[in-house]
């Protein structure tokens, strides 16, 4: 079994209410940092190496250091619980079945950040958790965690529960603070950045649930102690959303030192590919990561094993890589279409594009048209170039990186699985009736010898 | 007359309490989910009422009301199917299942049956990805979807209306 910070205690009966909570060693974390100065526990969540959980993977003390503290205006923190990249429902988990364990991490980090007033943006579909948070938020403030003068160190706190309304870029933190203000989810431009003028202009961190989770665990054993889990620059654990043609999709926490054969086909985790079917491809990182034929994930271009780590997994770059992101791990199987998967993709960002940019808004539509014609067998051999142009013609050029999110998959999809595209054109008819398998995605590569000097 | 209760309006002020003073124009999308629970769905009157109630203007209204996909901007069925389509519901059997439930209720996604009980819809992404094919229906989540599983839901609706007429 592998280490588990966050969802130990998951499968303890009515975990999700204060008192089995509490009897567990819940909010022992806040006793612990509200003795300390805001600064030292910031230290610690600096020295734990924490990387943001949210699919950006940036260092979150670095973020949390970078708050401005202007004389007399208000400072807020807000957690980002509008998870909707696809293949992504980690942070639904954790607030649905240990709510508190977010809300112990909330209050924790708007300790060190200085917020008396922290929002939870949660993403409107997800309709029955905000009663789930909001009873936990009651609960907490009822035994004195939450409130004015917690636990008398004078520390005063409230947190909000905000629903969005349906829209995936609300995720990004610009648009999340728009929409918490109350407008559409247009992204702003940095800078300025939100830890200068965020909310109402007022200086604002913006951190995904599972990061703010991890806070507990960080303060409870110690930055220094949470660093010695993982590898390298992969501290801590991850959750890791597992889903698509396996045995066992769900909710798993790692510690990133496993490989990313032992994740998908040990029983611990997602029991291999369901009805004994072969693995074709995988994008583990939620939908925007770059999508890997099976010889690339299971093993490097050096062909080294590939780590569930945000080092391992990104190692060979776009070329040969991917991506950590958000941990949602989608697996393809030999029966399954990557021209038809890669099409619904594109339109999801198509339906999720704000409309501000051009080139995201125009590039969209264009790549789900292209890819509908190729699936439906109506392609040319030069639209494969055409999406590969309009990619790269949004990557890099808009205001926020959805449009990067949506170049991605496409561009990776191209680039392993061209052969699989030019089938769609050359043998239109039979596209129609069956897929193109598994061909040759699960045959090894051939890894160059060292040169020798 | 589109008019909130006491209650409703108590439950209002309570929202706006939430943000900074003079940015009652956050509680916006919040007031609009109840007005849609209230009222069903947000029709011009709905929308300049809500934006009554916040002071601001209602072209601000409009133009959130029109960007969020949760909000309706025509009436909608009773029960209201929004089925998954995008990456992973689609490996799991999305289609089969709008194209199950369409048939069924003889309708496209998009429309409303005329007893005015169902609207079909599809959706993107849903976050339930690892219990797909699933839907959204109201304010819960119908996972591991079956066409045994459409057919008993779309029964149990139908028998919970006759119970409510």
């Amino acid at each position: 079994m592998g280490i588990k910070l966050l969802l130990e205690n998951a499968h303890i009966e009515d975990i999700r209410y204060f008192d089995a909570y509490r009897k567990n060693g819940g909010y022992r974390s806040v006793e612990k940092a509200l003795k300390m100065a805001p600064d030292e526990v910031v230290e610690e969540v600096k020295k734990s190496g924490l990387r943001g959980r949210g699919g950006a993977g940036f260092p979150t003390g670095m973020k949390w250091s970078f708050i401005a503290k202007p004389e007399g205006v208000p400072r807020h923190l807000v957690c980002n619980a509008d998870e909707s990249e696809p293949g992504t429902f980690k942070d639904r988990y954790l607030m649905e079945f240990l709510p508190h364990l977010l809300i112990e991490g909330l209050i924790v980090s708007s300790y060190a950040l200085g917020s008396n007033v922290t929002y939870i943006y949660i993403r409107g579909e997800y309709a029955w958790i905000p009663d789930i948070l909001e009873q936990a938020i009651e609960e907490a403030r009822a035994n004195g965690f939450l409130g004015k003068n917690i636990l008398n160190t004078g520390f005063d706190c409230e947190i909000y529960v905000q629903r969005g309304a349906g829209a995936y870029i609300c995720g990004e933190e610009t648009a999340l603070i728009e929409s918490l203000e109350g407008k559409r989810g247009n992204p702003r431009i940095k800078p300025p950045f939100p830890a200068v003028k965020g909310a109402w202009d007022r200086p604002t961190v913006v951190n995904n649930v599972e990061t703010l989770a991890a806070v507990v665990p960080i303060i409870n054993m110690g930055g220094e102690e949470y660093a010695k889990i993982g590898v390298g620059r992969s501290t801590g654990t991850k959750l890791i959303s597992a889903c698509g043609n396996i045995n066992k999709p769900g909710v798993y926490e790692i510690d990133m030192t496993i490989s990313v054969e032992e994740f998908i086909y040990s029983d611990e985790w997602c029991g291999g590919i369901k009805n004994g079917k072969r693995l074709k491809a995988c994008i583990p990182g939620g939908s925007s990561v770059p999508i890997l034929p099976a010889n690339l994930l299971l093993k490097t271009a050096k062909g080294e094993s590939r780590i569930m780590n945000y080092e391992s997994l990104s190692d060979g770059g776009f070329a040969t890589g991917t991506m950590m992101g958000s941990g949602g791990f989608i697996v393809l199987d030999e029966d399954q279409c990557v021209v038809k998967h890669t099409y619904t993709l594109a339109r999801f960002y198509r339906h999720e594009s704000c409309g501000q940019c051009s080139p995201c808004r125009e590039g969209t539509g264009w790549m789900e048209k292209l890819l509908l014609r190729l699936d439906q067998g109506q392609g040319k051999i030069s639209d494969i170039d055409l999406l590969w142009d309009i990619q790269s013609k949004i990557e890099g050029n808009t205001i926020c990186p959805l449009g990067d999110a949506a170049a991605w998959p496409v561009a990776a999809a191209i680039r392993h699985f061209r052969d699989e595209f030019e089938w769609h054109i050359t043998n239109a008819a039979e596209a129609q009736t069956r897929n193109f398998g598994l061909a040759h995605y699960a045959d090894p590569l051939p890894v160059p010898e060292p040169a020798v000097v | 007359m589109i008019q909130f209760s006491q209650e409703q309006l108590d439950k209002v002020n309570r929202i706006i309490a939430r943000y900074p003073q003079g940015k009652q124009k956050s509680a916006l999308l919040p007031v609009l989910h109840l007005a849609q629970e209230v009222f069903g769905w947000l029709s011009t009157e709905t929308m300049d009422y809500v934006a009554t109630l916040l002071n601001i203007e209602p072209i601000e209204v409009y133009e959130v009301a029109t960007f969020y996909t949760m909000y309706n901007l025509k009436p909608v069925g009773k029960y209201v199917f929004e089925v998954c389509q995008t990456g992973p519901c689609m490996i799991q059997g999305s289609d089969d299942i709008v194209a199950y439930i369409g048939e069924k209720l003889d309708i496209k996604p998009g429309e409303t049956t005329p007893d005015g009980l169902f609207t079909l819809k599809t959706a993107e992404c849903l976050g339930a990805c690892g219990y797909a094919p699933m839907m959204q229906m109201g304010k819960f989540y119908k996972e591991h979807l079956t066409k045994e599983k459409v057919d008993a839901i779309i029964a149990e609706c139908r028998s919970q209306a006759l119970v409510n007429q």
